[in-house]
């Protein structure tokens, strides 16, 4: 019964994956028919890991994207389970008001978000510098500076997708048995030792899942540098998937851009793999 | 038998009604294009105006962002669902042909344009000889400058020279207001290369000469320092500079809130600036390109935009489309013997690059100061390179010169990595 539904995923995501594969090691226009596609084995690669100024923007483009990944996961994880304790806390009022604040982020179209962020973040007119400088903070470059670009886009995608992993947080919070924190409050653990004993290790499977999913969408990310940096300033905001639709679509370099997705797909399904070990590794330990 | 006969009757007739139908189809006419809203608007008009006496053409117009029109052009328009028409710039011209994706112009409008357009522009639009488009707008770049902030500093008149030009960019910075001398701009590649490459031709030299690059000159080597020297020296702040997908952004808020006293812009930014500014606009002025040590006369850069048709689309919507054009940019369309291109045009602050538009518009273009800045420009200014792997080369370009802004690259590995990268690119699209 399974049959025809495997047939179709096979056909809707095996047959692009292969294909994809097979033009990385092609020379072929974008533009032009699969006929005109010229094998030319791994030179496609050798291209984008040269000197050449294929390679330094590839190169480049990758780096941009880990370190944005990086920096989201770094910053979305933390956030999203002290959010997560803050509205599942049963201490003080609102928070359900608390999730419906942060989850409406995520709902936000990023078309919108673009539009405010880009104007939040002007350097001479914008009301993030203005604010800054009531308090003495001097003005800061935001997008503006080489430096700062890429962080900001950080920033900005922290601030849309903290929310839904919130949510994340609070769905595995709410799995932790109360009798556990009553168990651990009766044999003295204050509730910093309840956070590291109890909390944070059984929020170990939405942590591991959220991690997996927080990594998928930073490097996917395309929509705010589409929107408001088009990869610059000099290209430090140049991620690879905007690289790859400026090589593959605007450049018409069909054989590049493949390329350059091949290694994009390696790098995400070793960096996943690596989590999922790393997650059975220490659950090993812990057994 | 008599049911038999009803029958054969009305399969006669609708027979009858198809093929009529069919002589008579719609043919639905795409428009892709890059303008705003308000343009857009006027090019809606001008087709129904069209449509009136040609009820079986359906025109549609599609506006995306400047930065999304090759992309959408490439992944989309390229097909035979893509758009029919749309409005390109000059530099896409030859890796679009070199695709088939436009087709040749119909030889009867062909003859009709190299008959009514400058030669320069008519090459600009062809590959080989074959004209692929109807050129349109032409536009030029010339220094902007604001009157307001030029007597503030006791500046009589716009910089001549490069000296000049230095010397007032110093006088225009004051940090304590925020305020820089000379604006550059960043984040989007023609914004880049233009002024760039308009002081170069100002000091005589080229970016690309024969299809090969020529950033090695010494031409090349004195524009680099000029820039160096005017990021070193504070005159102009790259963080002022950033553009976005619109070709808006800081760079244009900077300007329009008189914050840049100087800035190297193409007369198209006219609607921008008289939006942003209101009565302020009356403080912008226009002058030449300074002119560099090695120049002779002040030159500048100027490109062409033309309208081209899917080799894709059907044969009839081919015929179509090239027949709206045709009117769109004939001598009929527009009040006053002007094309409606050309009213369209104007209404932007953009040349028109018809002769007969130049006529038809003369006094408007006399009487508008700003704009007349850059119609006595465009007599030497000369064409940004049309070459195979034109856009790579622009954001490979572009890149580099940012580089360059923020201090990462002097001037003399700026100049060694452009021209490096220059040949390399413009080499391997040639092959």
């Amino acid at each position: 019964m399974l049959a025809p539904a495997t047939g179709l995923l096979a056909v809707f995501i095996f047959v692009p994956m292969l294909l994809t594969l097979w033009l990385s090691l092609q020379s072929w226009s974008t533009q032009t028919g699969f006929d005109t596609a010229r094998f030319i084995g791994v030179q496609n690669f050798i291209d984008i890991f040269s000197n050449s100024s294929i390679g330094r923007d590839f190169k480049a483009a990758l780096v941009n994207t880990l370190i944005y990944t990086v920096l989201s996961v770094v910053l979305i994880l933390p956030l999203s389970v002290a959010f997560g304790l803050l509205v599942h806390q049963k201490l003080a009022p609102g928070g359900i008001v608390l999730r419906t604040i942060l989850f409406s982020t995520y709902m936000v179209p990023m078309i919108a978000v673009a539009l405010v962020f880009s104007k939040l973040y002007s350097p001479t007119e914008g009301p993030i510098n203005q604010v800054l400088g009531w308090i003495g903070i001097p003005a800061q470059t935001w997008l503006s500076a080489p430096q700062t670009a890429l962080g900001s886009i950080v920033l900005l995608n922290v601030w849309q997708q903290v929310g839904y992993f919130t949510v994340l947080a609070v769905a595995g919070l709410t799995q932790i048995p109360d009798s556990l924190y009553e168990a651990a409050r009766i044999d003295g653990a204050n509730p910093v030792q309840r956070f590291w004993s109890i909390t944070l290790p059984l929020l170990g499977n939405t942590l591991l899942f959220s991690a997996v999913i927080a990594i998928i969408n930073s490097v996917q990310v395309f929509e705010p540098v589409a929107l408001i940096t088009q990869g610059g300033p000099v290209n430090a905001t140049n991620v690879l998937t905007y690289h790859i639709r400026r090589v593959g679509i605007e450049r018409a370099q069909g054989g590049l851009g493949s390329a350059m997705a091949v290694t994009l797909m390696l790098v995400l399904i070793v960096s996943i793999t690596a989590l999922f070990a790393f997650a059975r590794a220490r659950e090993a330990r812990r057994a | 038998m008599q049911l038999l006969r009803t029958f054969a009757r009305a399969a006669g007739t609708a027979a009858i009604l198809l093929s009529t139908t069919a002589l008579v189809q719609a043919a639905d006419v795409s428009f892709l294009t890059h303008w705003g809203p308000d343009t857009v608007a006027k090019l809606e008009a001008a087709a129904a105006a069209y449509s009136k006496d040609h009820p079986d053409t359906k025109i549609t117009v599609r506006a995306v962002p400047f930065g999304d029109l090759l992309t959408t052009l490439r992944s989309s328009g390229g097909g035979s669902d893509g758009a029919t028409i749309a409005g390109i710039y000059d530099a896409w011209l030859p890796d679009l042909a070199k695709d088939k994706l436009v087709a040749p112009v119909p030889d009867a409008i062909a003859a009709d344009t190299k008959a009514n357009w400058p030669a320069g522009v008519v090459g600009a639009a062809s590959i080989g000889g074959t004209l692929y488009g109807i050129p349109n707008e032409i536009d030029v770049y010339a220094l902007n400058y604001n009157k307001k902030l030029f007597a503030a500093a006791g500046i009589a008149d716009a910089p001549k020279t490069w000296d000049e030009l230095l010397a007032d960019a110093q006088k225009l910075t004051d940090k304590s207001k925020g305020q820089q001398g000379f604006g550059m701009i960043n984040s989007w590649a023609a914004g880049v290369l233009h002024p760039f490459a308009s002081l170069l031709v100002s000091n005589g030299g080229d970016l690309v000469v024969d299809g090969k690059p020529t950033l090695d000159s010494k031409q090349a080597t004195e524009t680099f320092e000029l820039y160096e020297k005017l990021i070193k020296s504070g005159y102009s702040d790259p963080q002022m500079a950033t553009a976005d997908a619109n070709t808006t952004g800081p760079f244009l808020d900077n300007f329009v809130s008189g914050k840049t006293g100087m800035i190297i812009m193409a007369n198209w930014w006219e609607s921008a600036l008289k939006a942003g500014m209101g009565d302020n606009f009356a403080d912008v002025a226009t002058a030449p390109i300074p002119v560099g040590p090695s120049g002779d006369k002040a030159r500048s850069i100027s490109y062409s935009w033309m309208t081209v048709v899917n080799a894709k689309a059907s044969a009839d919507e081919q015929k179509a489309a090239w027949d709206f054009l045709s009117w769109l940019n004939g001598p009929t369309s527009g009040p006053n013997g002007a094309s409606a291109m050309g009213d369209i045009l104007m209404s932007m602050g953009i040349l028109p690059s018809r002769t007969s538009d130049g006529a038809a518009f003369k006094d408007k273009l006399d009487s508008d100061a700003f704009l007349k800045g850059y119609t006595e420009t465009l007599a030497n200014a000369k064409g940004f390179p049309v070459v195979l792997g034109g856009q790579e080369f622009s954001e490979s370009l572009q890149k580099t010169l940012e580089a360059m802004q923020f201090g990462q690259l002097s001037a003399a590995d700026a100049q060694k990595t452009a021209q490096s990268d220059a040949t390399e690119i413009l080499t391997r699209a040639a092959q």
